[in-house]
């Protein structure tokens, strides 16, 4: 008989009202399955954890600057190694100085709308097998390989140069394919610029937090 | 008006002296010492990123700038404003106008010094340019260097005119003259990247002789020629084929003039363009010959240019200097002299007219140094590592890449590579020679492997990389229908949940009727390693279930029904969500789930839509972005989560709770497919209603 629960025991549902007996039962519930259980510890757990607005908690902020460096400095040589930027986009950034603080950001967000333009475009063009305007994709094109160049986007201006060859010989099919590599380029670095800009953005955070004067 | 306002105003640029009396400023009537600042350049192109660039670089060469990105305002501010302005830049192609005529209007009206600039370094073009009186032509990407130059443009102008504005004793012009050529022989050969302009300027002079047919040297005070020679290919070559006549050893500069009999030519001339070639001549003839000795002649020619191609446009202004440039070799002082004299001995026996360079020809092209100290210390490595050539066809063009991603590959073989350098300066000739063939067959093995291997290392260094918490917001995504196949290489070498990329093909509505003319094209080649160097068309993910039958393996782990579609990669998309690193979903799906898909970052796999609220996270893969595909909903955001610290940056609020249920969910455990489905976060709520 011992083993008999008294009423008190008793799951309070049979006892309590409906809504009630809901948040008992997720009560009840969550006591016995572990997983939930370790779900709703966790949350709390996490919310008594100031987390700054990154979301990064704040005692990780200020050693973070180096790891940003250390990320940054990662990718650029991976994308050096590739061959998707080159020195002009180091060029690029010695331009950025205490006068023009966001000079990099600008115009690469530049170049990354006049670009898309110019994508879209040359795929209207190649929209027609029987007229297309072939020079007129030249034309585009070169505006792609200067300012792409112009960027330090190695690896877009070389599949830009190709582009031109397949247009220069009216060759449609040709066209069409430099023109998803073209994109599939574009894409990639696009990506690979977003990185650095998050990684930048850390580090600058990082960076800042660390020297903070009330933090000091 | 907008540019009346940048003249108006004060120029913050620092060290510049002029604030905003700009206006009124000549170049005369500058502070001689502080000359070429404040030199008032304007600016005309239709590309506002290069515009941009342009700016910034001239302002920090303490010169004026206004730019304009249409011809006709260009026009209309150069009329109002005469005597504004000292030198215009303007691009060739642009919309409204041609930049020839607008090169001849401002020629004629406001005779002003104007510079033409293009991406497109043809020789047929600059020929164009030149013909149509530029005083410079320069290829984009333009550099510091180039436009620290332009002063000289405006002084020589200046002085030409003064010149023949009096055109009096002989002896007071000869001065000038002989000023004006130390003066820009001295600037010459402080360029270290004027070529094109070298180019230009010679050609254009080149034209002049031939149409003249003047006696030129420095005394002659009167014909408007430029008094600096610059070495076109053509000139070049002449200078080559006297040399080898002479004989490197008696090559005085007195008998190459005689031998190539070019009018207007001065010993001086031909002396300094000697002496600056003598080193960098000599071991690309010999180079050659053992080239031609060692493999069949066109057979390796035609060989060693298929492998390693050069970025054309971008490098012709170092190949203009003439066939053979062994920058690197020369500069960075490779060559021993006892192996110098050795390959004077050999050349001498050799000398003959076959060491031609044709233009169909393809020279090794060795560039580190001219740049090489802007070089980043890899970056230098690997431009000594590779040997460049000049390409010719469209084809070969593609190969750049693949040969940077060869080097970058194994650190090991790009410095062995960057050793072959030192090899062929070696006194060992032949192990030199040998070992840049062996380098190019290394190269054609390691092509065919590169794909792969590319892949298995960027995906390694980026699970080594421990970044994290970044968020993308590209524009568009790709997809790639070989990806799968070689992901798989990469991921068989690791614990499969820490690495991700699974890509379903599987056709949804997401997908846009566009991708379908991607898929035609990408269908048609078969190339099946993974290929973001490599140039085989990516499309999207075919709908075609045979083609993922590399998926299928991994589809051990995720049953395939489970996975989602891609979307394609287009420039147009709109939409993006900001995403987080790679993550992998889980694809053990119950009915109707779509878990959102991860991808590896710097592979071209995109990410896929998902359903509405109903996604999972099983980690994320070191380093890259997810893509998310234009159709993902903001609820389908996840943090990344490398198994025991948060790194994220950005997720929106409302995934906050999901997000942080999955993570601790997962923290510290094995991801188990299984497990997961059992605790949706939404059907538990459901679940709950149930009892209720």
């Amino acid at each position: 008989m011992a083993s008999i629960p008294g009423p008190d025991a008793c799951p309070p549902t049979v006892r309590l009202n409906y809504p009630t007996a809901k948040l008992s039962l997720f009560l009840l519930l969550s006591l016995s399955s572990g997983p939930h259980y370790l779900i709703k510890k966790d949350r709390e757990r996490k919310h008594r954890k100031p987390a700054s607005k990154t979301g990064l908690p704040v005692w990780m902020l200020g050693m973070g600057a180096g790891r940003w460096e250390e990320d940054m400095s990662h990718l650029l040589a991976l994308l050096f190694r590739q061959g998707v930027l080159d020195e002009h986009f180091m060029q690029l950034q010695q331009l950025q100085d205490e006068s023009s603080p966001n000079f990099v950001l600008e115009v690469i967000s530049i170049y990354f709308r006049e670009s898309e333009k110019l994508l879209r475009n040359i795929r209207t063009l190649l929209l027609d097998r029987e007229c297309t305007d072939y020079r007129k994709i030249g034309v585009y094109l070169n505006h792609l390989m200067g300012s792409s160049s112009s960027i330090g986007a190695n690896l877009v201006r070389n599949v830009c140069v190709a582009f031109r060859a397949a247009s220069e010989h009216c060759n449609w099919a040709g066209c069409l394919r430099s023109l998803a590599v073209l994109e599939h380029e574009y894409c990639y670095l696009k990506n690979k610029l977003h990185e650095l800009f998050q990684i930048e953005q850390q580090r600058v955070l990082a960076a800042g937090v660390r020297y903070h004067p009330l933090l000091q | 008006m907008e540019a009346m306002q940048k003249l108006a105003a004060p120029d913050a640029s620092p060290g510049s002296n002029y604030g905003s009396g700009l206006a009124i400023v000549t170049v005369a009537g500058a502070a001689p010492e502080q000359f070429p600042a404040g030199l008032r350049v304007l600016v005309v192109d239709d590309d506002v990123t290069c515009l941009k660039i342009l700016e910034h670089m001239l302002r920090k060469c303490r010169y004026h700038v206004i730019t304009c990105s249409e011809a006709m305002i260009a026009l209309s501010l150069l009329r109002e404003r005469k005597g504004c302005f000292d030198v215009v830049i303007s691009d060739v192609h642009m919309p409204d106008m041609d930049g020839f005529k607008l090169l001849e209007l401002v020629g004629l009206e406001m005779d002003l010094p104007v510079i033409m600039m293009s991406a497109d370094g043809r020789t047929s073009a600059v020929m164009r340019g030149i013909k149509h009186g530029a005083c410079d032509y320069l290829i984009k990407p333009v550099r510091m260097e180039e436009l620290k130059n332009v002063w000289q443009h405006v002084v020589r102008k200046k002085w030409n005119e003064s010149k023949d504005v009096e055109n009096s004793g002989s002896f007071e012009d000869s001065d000038h003259q002989g000023r004006v050529a130390d003066e820009s022989e001295y600037a010459s050969s402080m360029n270290e990247g004027t070529d094109a302009s070298w180019k230009t300027q010679k050609k254009k002079r080149d034209s002049k002789d031939e149409e003249d047919d003047v006696e030129l040297d420095n005394e002659d005070p009167s014909s408007s020629k430029k008094p600096r020679v610059v070495w076109s290919v053509e000139l070049h070559q002449q200078f080559v084929n006297a040399v080898n006549q002479v004989g490197i050893d008696k090559a005085v500069p007195k008998r190459i003039l005689e031998l190539m009999n070019v009018p207007g030519l001065t010993r001086e001339n031909v002396a300094s363009h000697l002496q600056e070639h003598h080193l960098k001549f000599v071991p690309m003839q010999k180079f050659r010959l053992y080239l031609k000795r060692i493999s069949g002649v066109t057979q390796h020619q035609v060989a060693l240019p298929s492998l390693f191609c050069n970025q054309v446009e971008a490098k012709t202004k170092c190949g203009s200097l003439g066939s053979l440039d062994f920058h690197s070799l020369a500069a960075s002082g490779q060559i021993p002299p006892q192996t110098l004299a050795a390959l004077h001995a050999e050349l001498l026996c050799h000398s003959s007219n076959n060491i031609v360079f044709p233009a169909v020809d393809q020279p090794v092209l060795l560039q580190a140094s001219s740049q090489g100290s802007k070089f980043l210390p890899l970056e230098k490595e690997v431009a000594f590592g590779q040997p460049l050539f000049k390409c010719q066809s469209g084809m070969q063009k593609q190969l750049p890449p693949s040969e940077i991603t060869v080097h970058g590959m194994s650190p090991g073989f790009s410095s062995w590579s960057s050793n072959q350098l030192g090899v062929t300066g070696s006194n060992n000739k032949h192990s030199g020679l040998s070992n840049i063939q062996n380098n190019s067959l290394l190269m054609q093995m390691l092509q065919h492997q590169q794909q792969q291997e590319h892949h298995q290392e960027s995906f390694h260094s980026m699970v080594s990389d421990s970044n994290n918490a970044i968020n993308v917001q590209p524009s568009c995504l790709v997809v790639s229908s070989q990806s799968p196949s070689s992901i798989t290489v990469g991921c068989n070498s690791g614990p499969i949940n820490q690495k991700s990329l699974v890509l379903s093909p599987q056709p949804s509505s997401n997908i846009q009727l566009r991708n379908n003319s991607l898929l035609a094209s990408s269908n048609s080649t078969s190339n099946s390693s993974n290929s973001r160097l490599n140039n085989p068309p990516l499309g999207m993910a075919p709908a075609a279930n045979g083609d993922f039958t590399d998926i299928g393996m991994l589809s051990t782990y995720y049953p395939p029904s489970s996975l989602s579609s891609s979307s394609v990669c287009t420039s147009s998309a709109a939409g993006w969500r900001p995403q987080n690193n790679m993550k992998i979903s889980s694809i053990n799906q119950r009915a109707g789930q779509l878990p959102k898909l991860c991808i590896q970052g710097s592979e071209q796999i995109s990410g896929a839509s998902v359903n509405q609220g109903q996604f999972r996270n099983l980690g994320f893969v070191g380093k890259g972005t997810c893509i998310p595909s234009r159709f993902a909903v903001d609820d389908l955001e996840s943090p990344t989560n490398d198994k025991g610290f948060t790194k994220t940056s950005t997720f929106d609020d409302v995934d906050k709770v999901k997000q942080e249920l999955n993570l601790d969910f997962l923290d510290g455990t094995k991801v188990g497919n299984t497990m997961l489905p059992n605790f949706p976060s939404t059907d538990f709520l459901g679940f709950l209603s149930k009892y209720a």
